[in-house]
């Protein structure tokens, strides 16, 4: 099991060493691996979803949070409810 | 009716005297208990920094109650926070169907993993096919 959790690992970073398209690295992050997303994810968890977004207020793309689909369907929705209750900014300078 | 759960946050306004806003709390559990709910957890959260302005107040006073009921108790308590005005914004979400799916998955993971567990410890002939598989 815990081979087979390195192989995937292994699997992704040699997809990130393609980075460089053309002469221009690309501008953002690498991938994180395997974020971790809790079952119940709740709404008023100010501090984990500050996570998932950064200074802009902006909710982080799954490309570069690199955490599942479902996940992250169930993620936006969570901000936006915080959002929508002032915990979290809908845009930030 | 089937039993749910919701959590109904709102914000009152950080001006109004902290006896108005236990007053306050006291008539939404009130009214909750009226319409036939039952107040699960209540929690006064205080006073918090907002995260943008509502109303031009840069903080509010956040009151969270979670709720069990048939719903009905959602439709007027919110009828009444909409038209009152020390409360600044409200929210209301259905939470034990989210949950029931939490729990759901938590099984389904924790199954798993003993079904694994017991796959690697039990049958030693087979630990000479394992690495292939890995």
């Amino acid at each position: 099991m815990a081979e087979k959790d390195m192989e995937i690992m292994n699997d992704r970073d040699m997809n990130l060493d393609e980075d460089v398209i053309g002469d221009r690295p690309r501008r953002y992050q690498r991938r994180r691996p395997r974020q971790v997303v809790p079952d119940y994810l709740d709404w008023k968890d100010v501090d984990l979803l500050r996570q998932f977004v950064p200074e802009r207020g902006k909710i982080m793309p799954r490309r570069i949070s690199g955490i599942p689909a479902k996940d992250q369907r169930r993620l936006a929705k969570a901000i936006k409810r915080a959002r929508s209750m002032a915990m979290l900014p809908f845009v930030a300078d | 009716m089937a039993n749910r759960t919701y959590e109904v946050m709102y914000i009152v306004n950080p001006e109004t005297s902290g006896d108005k806003i236990e007053k306050l709390n006291d008539a939404v559990g009130k009214l909750i208990k009226k319409e036939g709910g039952e107040v699960v957890r209540m929690d006064d959260i205080g006073l918090r920094n907002l995260a943008y302005p509502i109303q031009k107040k840069t903080e509010g006073h956040y009151v969270l109650f979670e709720i069990e009921g048939s719903g009905q108790e959602i439709a007027e308590l919110e009828r009444r926070m909409r038209v009152n005005d020390m409360i600044m914004r409200y929210i209301t979400v259905r939470v034990d169907e989210d949950r029931k799916k939490a729990d759901k998955v938590r099984a389904k993971r924790e199954a798993r993993q003993v079904k694994r567990a017991s796959f690697r410890n039990a049958p030693t002939a087979e630990s000479t096919e394992a690495p292939a598989e890995a």
